[in-house]
């Protein structure tokens, strides 16, 4: 908004001592004037050379000429609205009903009344139990529960692989003997019966599950409640029991199909190392860095596969604790842009969310189809930011004008139920980034961006980022490439959490640089000895016995 | 027994909160740097609030910029608010409207607009006084531009305002406080119960009234009767007020003019005189504040407490999706709201701290030396503790401040005092005030930085506007458009000042813990530099000073050599010279090195020092990194000078301190040092040629009568010249005798063994002539000998000024 003013002269005579002459300064004057008054008296005694004597009498006349030019040019100003309402040239009625939806949107008085949600009642409630003696008994039901559905899960996999393996036999013979017995027309439709089959079967146990999972969150998230209105009132050190949802009835194959998962987690070497840093030249702002080498997915994953197992595993009681804290834990995932509906690792992700109960939050299902509307906002909002830019922005029509998500777009799906993380931030990416030159103004560096700040603004203070911008391992990744891409990443996020200090958010403690499992050790050892180069470590505190503080003893 | 605050204190911290309107994604300044966020900018502007002082406005204690762009605001809140009141009287009423129009007149001569006036922000003491409270708000959102929610309660808010976005001017007060009382003088509720958009469209229908405003209130109000009842004058004064044409209208000013204040005015002038000495000792709200915080008092907590700031897990405000340009979508947040409730917190917390203390401690008093027994004893029991604990201490932080005070009030002549004082500590509210008496500002220094003209372009500009952005940046206040805007005036100040000098880059790093610490009086602030510079920095700033930093880093390497051999011959081999670290070091007197923080405790007491200390203060920080020097090479210390470790202030002001303590002075003389009254008969050899320093005749014999047992003399002429006449207790090491190209101490023999072992005494080379005892000085320091020195003039020297201190030997 461009200020408004008037040019004003300001004249000024004086008399001289000697002759009859009268002295007259002009000055051009800016109203409302914006300084000094002093200040320009000093100037213009200075600039015009005036003898010592005329000073007092510039400034009052100065000041005084000012105050009443002010004045005047408000006064003039609300006069001309004032008329200009008076005669019904202003629409009234219209400038009611922005300041009525100002003050409404903006100050509590006017305000619609917002009581506490549901959600951040039982946030409330659940950060307060898990800090207190019936955080045991909350991983333990927790725990229990997840197990429940996993089993059942287990057995509808089970079911699936048998029906699966039985449709395949059939249409093998049927195969097989065409020309003797089956005919074209048979085989399609046993097809179509096997079709009919597989999704029958599947909405027999996704009903199940839901109804399961369903049970599970309503009969928790009374319990919750109710476990805190005891403690309140009767201070019980040790909690009620925890609610039991019946297993549905079991199928007949569950008893052989338990204990067939004994694959567990894929055995490679972990590789890490840690580093403590400081950044900013005068203020110094500390962090730790860690780099690793692992599956992303291994985050999500409670590795409580051993179904037996009665205790949950610790990390769970880490994420538990920090659900409602200032204190969150993220991770970047690189995805598509078809949020998870058809394969890739989202959809990896959504099966590992889905084989315990979401508590908190809508499931992830629910989640993907809210931000499906989102990008439908996001696409319109997009189209109508670039139609200002147009002129600017032309050779970027065809990206901008998409209907989808583009690279470096970003969408952020919320979880209770995994292993150490709490908010994913799905980053779309695309082919591109195999390339070996990308460099900083690369779009998914520039989400990496928004990721930190995202971060920030939130308070999620761990944040895991693979290092490479990719999860697998491939052809094209030569050592050079890898080299190349973890410089580029280290020193863009080094960039990031510099400017970071100054968005007035949250300080990212903890980063880690995840780098994909299966690189050698070699690249790994060169990867991170870049990391002190590019980013300040800080020394180590030593103690010395020997070297005291003081001087030298005499 | 009286504690030393009072109990019937009725003033009050007052807690206000709001957001700043966050930026939208990605904007960029037309520098090209990111946008201040409109928090930082809230921030610096309201600095200016703290400093307004007036019986009828609620002083400002503190701005606290809180995570997320939230902003709390921490007043003064004496009283209830005007809204509570019931049954006023008429004159009990033109009494506050009266003291409203002193506080608005006062705030109008300083260029503020209140503009958000409402029984709520009219406060009323028990004596019936009144105070305006949160009156800032619009003047530090500059203008409401930097928050998002309209200024200004509907009902009392002048038409005017709603059919115009831009700037308001002083006549809008006058409106609402016509309203406010034209509604106490009716004695009933305007509009009782009407909505919203109701109440806004009543207050713009006043517009087409055709004569008084306060009659046709009066009948829409059902009270035309009162308003008939009403005197005259009173009338006369809401008409004023209440006129829809802003010429009509009058300034706060003016309404003070009319008849019905004329009683008032003169009963003001009668008890002016009278209440000047009154409540002398009663302590000021904002220290009372600055203890209530180290008492443990914290804003934000009470806010929390009273529910005004409400914590919303962060995970449940977490957007959805965020697209390439930032925007983002799905956020389910609702916080942000306007809510202008007040929290008030009584001084509790701090009079219980401070229950034992009696009252008299707040008026010491002082001895005819300006100075009190009771403090001395006071700092000789806590000087063993950390600055940092003493700065954390409530009751010590009361009595340092109690006596501050009182010699800052009478400064100039409680300088000496004030020194003394100051080798102390110094409390951190007091620090600008006393660094200045340090500096030995006085005079009118308001009306001489104010003839400086700080306007006029100059072809330095363009240099400091590139720097300023990158100076101190982390510091709230140093970040904020005012921050800016007032490091620049007084740069380009002192650059006009000071036409012999040019603007080096680092005078910015100089200058901000100066306006870090006179925030509100850049006069003080420009003052404390323009006698900084001279003192510590002299003719640092010539448009050539290569001559004087070289000088300067030569003395420097003469005091690492005299100091620590061992470092300072690893340098020598690596070929580290200070000109590849120092540099930045003393030209800004370390402040371009650590954060203001740490500055101001090292400043603390390089002010108490002269022009040398800043060389100790580089040894203390080379002690510091001393292990990690001496294993690195050339291109380990480039590094590790290029991004500074950590360094432990406490203990780098202490070893710099009892290192500057113990040295003599003209070891550290220089040519170009700015007080030369001891250095006239001294003649420096051409910087760069010597490696050790030299030693004054006055400050030897000095030693050698005052610490007789820190002095290890070498006499280095042949025999016979030593047993003719020589110090007693002296070492005879003949110069003759001497290898110089072997470079083991044992070659000198079994006399040398003092040397050897020589931990904290000075070694004082006494010979014939200035060349033969640098080249043996230089030797014994490649032996790693410590304390080094050769006597300036050699044996001449000292027999013309001390012969009788020459023995002869046998």
């Amino acid at each position: 908004m461009e200020e408004e003013y008037i040019e004003k002269t300001f004249i000024f005579k004086f008399p001289t001592c000697t002759s009859n002459q009268e002295y007259c300064l002009k000055i051009p004057l800016k109203i409302p004037f914006q300084g000094s008054i002093i200040e320009l008296v000093y100037r213009i005694m200075s600039s015009f050379k005036l003898p010592p004597y005329v000073q007092s009498d510039l400034y009052n006349s100065l000041s005084a000429n000012i105050k009443e030019w002010t004045l005047k040019f408000h006064d003039d100003k609300t006069e001309k609205l004032i008329d200009a309402a008076k005669s019904g040239d202003l629409d009234v009625e219209e400038i009611i009903k922005k300041w009525e939806k100002n003050y409404k949107l903006k100050t509590v008085e006017y305000a619609e009344p917002i009581g506490t949600t549901d959600e951040e009642l039982f946030a409330a409630a659940y950060h307060r139990l898990v800090h207190s003696p019936s955080l045991e008994p909350i991983l333990q039901a927790e725990h229990k529960f997840g197990k429940d559905v996993t089993e059942v899960i287990k057995m509808r996999d089970k079911d699936y692989q048998q029906l699966t393996q039985k449709q395949t036999e059939e249409m093998h013979v049927a195969v097989e003997t065409l020309e003797a017995g089956s005919t074209e027309k048979s085989i399609n439709d046993m097809a179509a019966r096997h079709f009919e089959e597989q999704s029958l079967l599947q909405g027999h146990w996704g009903s199940k599950v839901d109804a399961l999972k369903l049970e599970q969150r309503r009969q928790y998230r009374n319990w919750i409640m109710r476990l805190l209105e005891e403690q309140q009132t009767n201070m019980l050190p040790t909690p009620v029991e925890s609610p039991m949802v019946p297993m549905p009835p079991l199928g007949q194959g569950f008893y052989n199909c338990v204990k067939d998962d004994k694959k567990g987690v894929s055995h490679y070497q972990q590789l890490e190392e840690s580093f403590t840093i400081h950044l900013g030249s005068q203020m110094k702002q500390m962090h730790n860095i860690r780099i690793l080498t692992g599956d992303v997915l291994d985050f999500c994953r409670t590795k409580n596969s051993d179904s037996e197992s009665i205790d949950p595993t610790p990390q769970r009681l880490q994420t538990a604790l920090g659900l409602y804290s200032n204190d969150l834990c993220g991770l970047v995932l690189l995805s598509d842009n078809h949020l998870g509906s058809y394969s890739g690792i989202t959809k990896e992700l959504i099966s590992i969310s889905q084989l315990t109960t979401e508590f908190h939050f809508p499931p992830i299902d629910e989640q993907l189809e809210k931000i499906r509307e989102d990008v439908k906002d996001a696409v319109a909002w997009r189209q109508a930011h670039h139609k200002e830019d147009n002129d600017l922005q032309q050779h970027t029509k065809k990206s901008t004008l998409s209907k989808t998500l583009q690279t470096g777009d970003v969408f952020i799906t919320r979880h209770s139920n995994l292993a150490q993380v709490h908010v994913i931030f799905h980053m779309v990416v695309n082919d591109s980034l195999r390339s070996g030159d990308i460099n900083s103004r690369h779009p998914a560096i520039l989400g990496l961006r928004n990721i930190l700040k995202t971060a920030c603004c939130n308070d999620v203070t761990t944040l895991t980022i693979p290092v490479l911008l990719v999860h697998e391992m491939t052809e094209e990744m030569t050592v050079a490439w890898c080299t190349k891409r973890a410089e580029l990443v280290f020193k863009c996020v080094k960039g990031f959490m510099i400017e970071m200090s100054s968005w007035g958010g949250a300080e990212l403690k903890n980063l880690q640089f995840l780098v994909p499992k299966g690189m050698s050790e070699e690249v790994f050892g060169t990867l991170a000895t870049m990391l002190p180069s590019i980013f300040r470590v800080s020394n180590p505190l030593v103690f010395k016995a020997t070297s005291t503080p003081q001087t030298p003893k005499k | 027994m009286c504690p030393a605050l009072l109990e019937n204190e009725e003033r009050c911290f007052g807690g206000m909160t709001f957001f700043a309107r966050s930026h939208p994604a990605e904007l960029c300044g037309s520098n090209g740097l990111p946008l201040t966020p409109n928090s930082i900018t809230i921030l610096g502007k309201s600095q200016f609030m703290k400093t307004i002082q007036h019986p009828n406005l609620s002083t400002y204690l503190d701005i606290i910029r809180s995570k997320h762009e939230r902003t709390i605001v921490v007043a003064e809140y004496r009283g209830e608010a005007l809204a509570t009141k019931e049954n006023l009287s008429n004159d009990d009423i033109i009494k506050i409207a009266y003291q409203c129009l002193i506080g608005l007149k006062y705030m109008n001569e300083l260029g503020l607009v209140h503009s958000h006036l409402s029984p709520e922000n009219i406060l009323i003491n028990k004596n019936g006084d009144v105070q305006l409270y949160n009156f800032g708000l619009y003047y530090m959102t500059d203008h409401g531009k930097n928050v998002s929610f309209p200024i200004g309660y509907p009902k009392y808010t002048a038409p005017e305002i709603f059919l115009n976005n831009g700037v308001r001017s002083f006549k809008v007060d006058s409106w609402s406080l016509g309203m406010i009382i034209a509604e106490r003088l009716l004695k009933c509720t305007l509009w009782p119960g009407v909505k919203l958009s109701q109440c806004l469209r009543k207050v713009l229908s006043l517009i087409h009234t055709e004569n008084s405003v306060f009659e046709r209130l009066s009948r829409e109000n059902n009270c035309y009767r009162i308003y008939e009842n009403l005197p005259e004058d009173i009338k006369d004064f809401v008409n004023s007020c209440l006129q829809i044409h802003t010429s009509l209208r009058k300034v706060p000013e003016d309404l003070l003019s009319l008849p019905i204040f004329e009683n008032f005015l003169k009963k003001d002038a009668e008890e002016m005189e009278d209440k000047l000495y009154k409540n002398v000792i009663s302590r000021k709200m904002d220290e009372l504040y600055y203890l209530w915080q180290l008492a443990g008092g914290d804003m934000l907590m009470e806010l929390k407490k009273q529910g005004l700031i409400r914590s919303r897990p962060p995970i449940l405000s977490i957007p959805n999706l965020i697209i390439l340009l930032g925007q983002m979508f799905g956020r389910r947040d609702i916080a942000g709201l306007l809510d202008l409730r007040v929290i008030k917190v009584p001084l509790n917390t701090l009079n219980q701290r401070l229950s034992h203390i009696l009252y008299v401690a707040n008026y010491p008093r002082l001895t005819s030396d300006m100075h009190v027994q009771a403090q001395d004893d006071l700092t000789e029991a806590a000087s063993q503790l950390p600055l940092i604990i003493r700065e954390r201490d409530t009751e010590y932080q009361f009595h340092r401040i109690v006596l501050y005070d009182r010699l800052l009030q009478i400064y100039p002549i409680t300088k000496d005092t004030i020194i003394r004082e100051a080798h102390k500590d110094i409390p951190p509210p007091v620090r600008g005030a006393v660094w200045a008496a340090l500096l030995n500002v006085t005079g009118d220094i308001q009306k001489r930085y104010d003839m400086i003209d700080k306007e006029t372009p100059t072809h330095t500009d363009r240099q400091i506007e590139v720097d300023i952005p990158r100076c101190h940046q982390y510091s709230e206040l140093l970040s904020s458009g005012a921050g800016h805007e007032r490091l620049q005036r007084l740069l380009k100040a002192w650059v006009r000042d000071n036409p012999h000098y040019v603007y080096w880059q680092g005078l910015d790093s100089l200058t901000a813990p100066f306006l870090y610490l006179n925030f509100n009086n850049e006069a003080r602030a420009f003052a404390c530099l323009s006698a900084f510079i001279p003192k510590y920095l002299h003719k640092f700033f010539l448009k050539d000073n290569s001559a004087v930093i070289q000088e300067y880093l030569g003395k420097f390497s003469q005091i690492i050599a005299f100091y620590d051999p061992q470092l300072a011959n690893h340098l020598k081999s690596i070929n580290f010279v200070p000109e590849l670290f120092a540099i930045p070091w003393f030209l800004t007197m370390f402040s371009h090195v650590f954060p203001i923080h740490k500055i101001l405790h090292l400043w603390d007491k390089l002010l108490l020092g002269d022009s040398s200390f800043p060389l100790f203060v580089g040894l203390a920080i080379l002690k510091q990194l001393r292990d990690s020097l001496l294993t690195s090479g050339f291109n380990e210390c480039i590094l590790l000078f290029s991004d500074l470790p950590e360094i432990d202030i406490e203990l780098c002001v202490k070893d710099s301190m009892s290192m500057y303590q113990r040295t003599p002075a003209s070891i550290t003389y220089r040519r170009h040092q700015f007080n030369q009254s001891k250095a006239t008969s001294w003649s420096e050899p051409e910087p760069g040629t010597e490696r050790m320093p030299r030693i004054s005749v006055d400050d030897f014999l000095d030693l050698l009568n005052n610490t007789p047992e820190r002095v290890i003399i070498v006499d280095i002429r042949n025999n016979i010249q030593f047993e003719r006449g020589a110090i007693p207790n002296s070492i005879n090491i003949p110069f003759t005798s001497v290898q110089l190209a072997h470079v083991q101490i044992d070659t000198l023999g079994p006399q040398a063994k003092p040397l050897t072992d020589n931990k904290d005494s000075i070694v004082v080379i006494i010979g014939l002539n200035d060349q033969n005892n640098a080249l043996f000085a230089e030797f014994l320091t490649s032996c790693q000998v410590f304390g080094i020195c050769s006597l300036q003039g050699g044996i001449y020297a000292l027999r013309s000024k001390a012969a009788n201190i020459l023995h002869r030997s046998r």
